[in-house]
């Protein structure tokens, strides 16, 4: 039977009523955890596995892929409606989602983020199922070094995050890369910046710096604003919410660049949704028709990290199944079932025809995941959308106890409820003293992969630098980073002479017209 | 002379310092067992730790909840492990990489802060190479090594990892450990080519032998490795270096001795499953890998000095050099 008579065997398999409720309840799952801030999709897998011992081994593999499927989605919610992700890689879609909530178009918002999600899925899953091996090979090629670039890349979108100051970003993101540096290092385990606090030798966890610099930070400033506290332009028509056909091919370019970068930054082991996203949002920042606005509420920021985010499920789904590998944290788990169940994934499985169906039943299972994923999330929208007009008291309130639910959860640790109020505080001090939050995010996210990758590059290679500018992809990604760091400098540096000289012109003018 | 309401003070006195404690043994368990994993979920001793857990919860007949504190090579959720109540409501699963810690100078941990309940898996470690490589045999290996440097993926410096690849290093042989922490990467580094060795346990990258990606070259075991017993192991080439890895069930020291007894049996029962023996073959473990509580302690002494003795050989052929 060749792979195409397994996929659509795979697909009646997944429409029996035992694999189709699995699947739905899995979607639930998924969105209900990830929109609480810091109970990430990692989370709503591990706490799901103990539930699948009784299950067969398709119908746990089913329901936590559609976790973790959901599970890259559903944050988009809170991210583009209170300003508050729900995971890491929503990140980047808050800077232009919230934008667009605060012009009253949050409904329009979160249509383009299921859109993105819809199309970056299947298109993804698609690729995957049919070029798993070759693109897989190309995956495993990624080296440290290609790492690192990709990581370094991703950092360089603190220039869309800048506003109006390079120079205040740059410090900010400097901030975030020493804080994520606290802890036990993970190459040689020694201990920095801990001051022989057992609280900091287990480091800052990044989930805390995000929940608590959006989510904490966000409800004392409303509470600092009390009575005065702006309330969001209402709501026009909640039916308008997904985009027409043409606003849809307008942007295709975007579309196709993030579909292509979530996919294959998804099967680099150890990349995950979170660099995808952050990432793919770069590239549109630089290459977009209009990257320029990025950051201000155009649907371009939102369409480019929400399908990074969604393709990179077939991305790590993908190889897992056909080569064995986990290269994510949900992923791993679901590699936990899989032992849990006496079967070891990996090239093997292909070959047994009982097990090749399970696995072709699984990928089946993607796409009808992602198609079910939006069907929910399309009703969602209309639901969810009438919460913005529940009082700030009362949602400040409940947003600040899942915070700190979700802070907790993540490592049953009561040390973190106070790492997430001091980053809010932090946060809320940030905003007065004019320094941008978000680059600081991204520095704590991306700071610990950036890190590791260098420092892994640097023993390889004996510590020689030039190593990033050896093989194509690194150095391609390497240039592309140093362009859009100096760039805007150059930009600036040119401009401010250019009005120095028109200053000048003008004053010699008036010089000699008094004259 | 003492009189009777003397002797009846003391009498209630003694029920009342002993009698919660009895009591406390006789009604053990009444409420849930807190399982610490101090490792990511989805890894090895995340997984035993679940199969552990479906295992012992009808023999307990209360419900034991895993919960994951990974960070700092194990050390956060053994820190809660000592901090808890010695109980016997909190029991962790620690691995020989957060044994390892424990030979350092200044050490957090010491072994009389736990009570060991059961050596439930042991397996023995092995560089592997990649399957469709230049470097097939261990006689490979050997033939390059001396002039060219290999890169060897481990978890972390200072792991048994890598005092097993520095016992190699002393011997002239160029390897170079490469520290991946992700397990993932780790196997995606010797698959893809960017390492030309790992030091693993064979059965948590059984998918990979069995796929033909990857392969071993050397084991280190006193005596052949049952599945593999063409490959060359330590103890028959005379290298002086074996240290398994296990994962050992322990609970923190002052536990009452009969809960301890009421955990190790339930642990043993589990043990001798038909699940457990399956689990125990997926991956590539020591047929008789548990151990109970008495022997368990020697068990870990002994590979703790082993490990010192390694540690310390490394360092001194090292300042010799």
């Amino acid at each position: 039977m060749d792979s195409f008579d397994l996929l659509l065997k795979g697909f009646v398999e997944v429409f029996k009523w035992q694999d189709m409720i699995a699947l739905v309840i899995g979607l639930c799952v998924g969105m209900a955890v990830s929109v609480l801030p810091g109970l990430g999709l990692v989370m709503g897998v591990v706490l799901a596995l103990p539930f699948t011992y009784s299950m067969s081994l398709e119908t746990s593999i089913i329901l936590l892929t559609a976790i973790y499927m959901s599970g890259t989605y559903a944050g988009c919610y809170t991210a583009i409606l209170y300003k508050i992700p729900g995971e890491p890689m929503d990140v980047p879609l808050l800077w232009d989602g919230w934008g667009m909530t605060m012009r009253g178009e949050a409904a329009k918002a979160l249509g383009w983020a299921l859109v993105a999600a819809l199309i970056g899925g299947l298109v993804s899953s698609a690729v995957m199922v049919s070029l798993a091996g070759p693109l897989s090979r190309l995956a495993l090629s990624f080296g440290a070094p290609e790492y690192f670039a990709a990581v370094f890349f991703g950092l360089t979108t603190v220039v869309a995050l800048a506003g109006k100051s390079l120079p205040n970003a740059l410090i900010s993101m400097c901030i975030g890369l020493l804080i994520s540096t606290i802890g036990i290092d993970s190459t040689y385990g020694s201990e920095r910046f801990t001051f022989g606090s057992d609280v900091l030798l287990n480091g800052v966890p990044f989930v805390m710096v995000l929940v608590g610099m959006y989510g904490f930070g966000e409800i004392l400033d409303k509470i600092g604003q009390g009575s005065k506290s702006i309330t969001l332009p209402a709501v026009g028509s909640t039916a308008t919410s997904l985009p027409s056909w043409s606003e849809l091919w307008g942007l295709r370019a975007t579309f196709a660049r993030s579909t292509a970068i979530g996919t294959l930054l998804g099967l680099i082991p150890g990349a995950g949704a979170t660099i995808s996203s952050f990432v793919s949002y770069g590239i549109e920042r630089q290459y977009g028709k209009r990257g320029r606005q990025i950051g201000t509420g155009i649907p371009e920021g939102i369409v480019a990290p929400q399908i990074a985010s969604t393709a990179s499920v077939a991305g790590h789904m993908v190889p897992l199944l056909t080569l064995g590998l986990p290269g994510s944290g949900a992923t791993a788990v679901i590699l936990a079932a899989f032992l849990l169940h006496g079967v070891q994934p990996g090239p093997f499985m292909l070959k047994n025809p009982e097990s090749a169906q399970i696995v072709y039943t699984i990928l089946a299972s993607m796409f009808v995941s992602v198609i079910g994923m939006c069907l929910l999330g399309f009703v969602w929208i209309r639901l969810v959308i009438k919460v913005l007009k529940v009082p700030q008291g009362i949602l400040i309130a409940v947003i600040a106890l899942f915070a700190l639910i979700g802070a907790f959860a993540d490592r049953n640790s009561m040390s973190d409820l106070w790492i997430v109020v001091v980053f809010g505080v932090i946060a809320w001090i940030m905003e007065r003293v004019k320094l941008p939050v978000a680059p600081m995010v991204l520095g704590a996210i991306l700071g610990p992969i950036a890190e590791d990758s260098f420092t892994r590059s640097m023993i390889t290679f004996h510590d020689d630098w030039t190593v990033f500018f050896q093989s194509p992809i690194s150095a391609v990604l390497m240039l592309l980073s140093l362009v859009s760091l100096v760039f805007p400098m150059i930009k600036s540096a040119l401009q401010s002479r250019r009005r120095s000289r028109q200053v000048t012109l003008v004053e010699a003018a008036i010089s000699a017209n008094s004259g | 002379m003492l009189r009777p309401r003397m002797v009846l003070k003391v009498a209630v006195l003694i029920a009342g310092v002993c009698g919660p404690v009895s009591a406390m043994a006789e009604t053990f368990p009444s409420r849930p067992i807190t399982f610490i994993v101090p490792w990511g979920a989805g890894g090895g001793a995340d997984q035993l730790a679940r199969i552990v857990s479906k295992l012992v919860e009808p023999e307990l007949k209360v419900s034991v909840p895993i919960i994951n504190m990974p960070g700092a090579t194990g050390q956060t959720g053994h820190t809660k492990l000592v901090t808890s109540p010695a109980d016997g409501y909190t029991v962790e699963v620690m691995t020989g990489d957060t044994f390892a810690l424990f030979i350092a100078k200044n050490a957090r941990f010491k072994l009389d802060q736990i009570t060991p309940l059961a050596v439930m898996i042991q397996q023995p470690s092995g560089f592997f190479a990649n399957a469709t490589g230049s470097l097939q045999t261990w006689d490979d290996v050997q033939k390059i090594v001396g002039d060219k440097e290999l890169r060897m993926a481990v978890t972390g410096y200072g792991s048994p990892d890598d005092m097993s690849v520095n016992y190699f290093k002393n011997k002239a042989m160029k390897f170079q450990s490469v520290s991946f922490a992700e397990p993932g990467m780790r196997y995606a580094s010797v698959v893809g080519g960017q390492s030309d060795l790992i030091y693993e346990q064979a059965g948590d990258i059984r998918s990979f032998i069995d796929g033909k990606q990857i392969k071993p070259v050397l084991f280190f075991s006193k005596k052949p490795v049952e599945g593999f017993e063409d490959v060359p192991y330590s103890g028959k080439l005379g290298y002086n270096v074996f240290l398994p890895q296990f994962r050992v069930i322990v609970a923190r020291a002052g536990t009452d001795p009969a809960i301890v007894k009421t955990l190790s049996a339930a642990l043993a029962k589990a043990a001798d499953t038909n699940e457990f023996r399956d689990y125990l073959k997926l991956q590539y473990a020591e047929k008789n890998s548990f151990i109970g509580p008495a022997e368990s302690l020697k068990f870990m002494k002994d590979w703790l000095a082993e490990a010192s003795q390694l540690s310390q050989a490394n360092s001194d052929a090292a300042l010799v050099k």
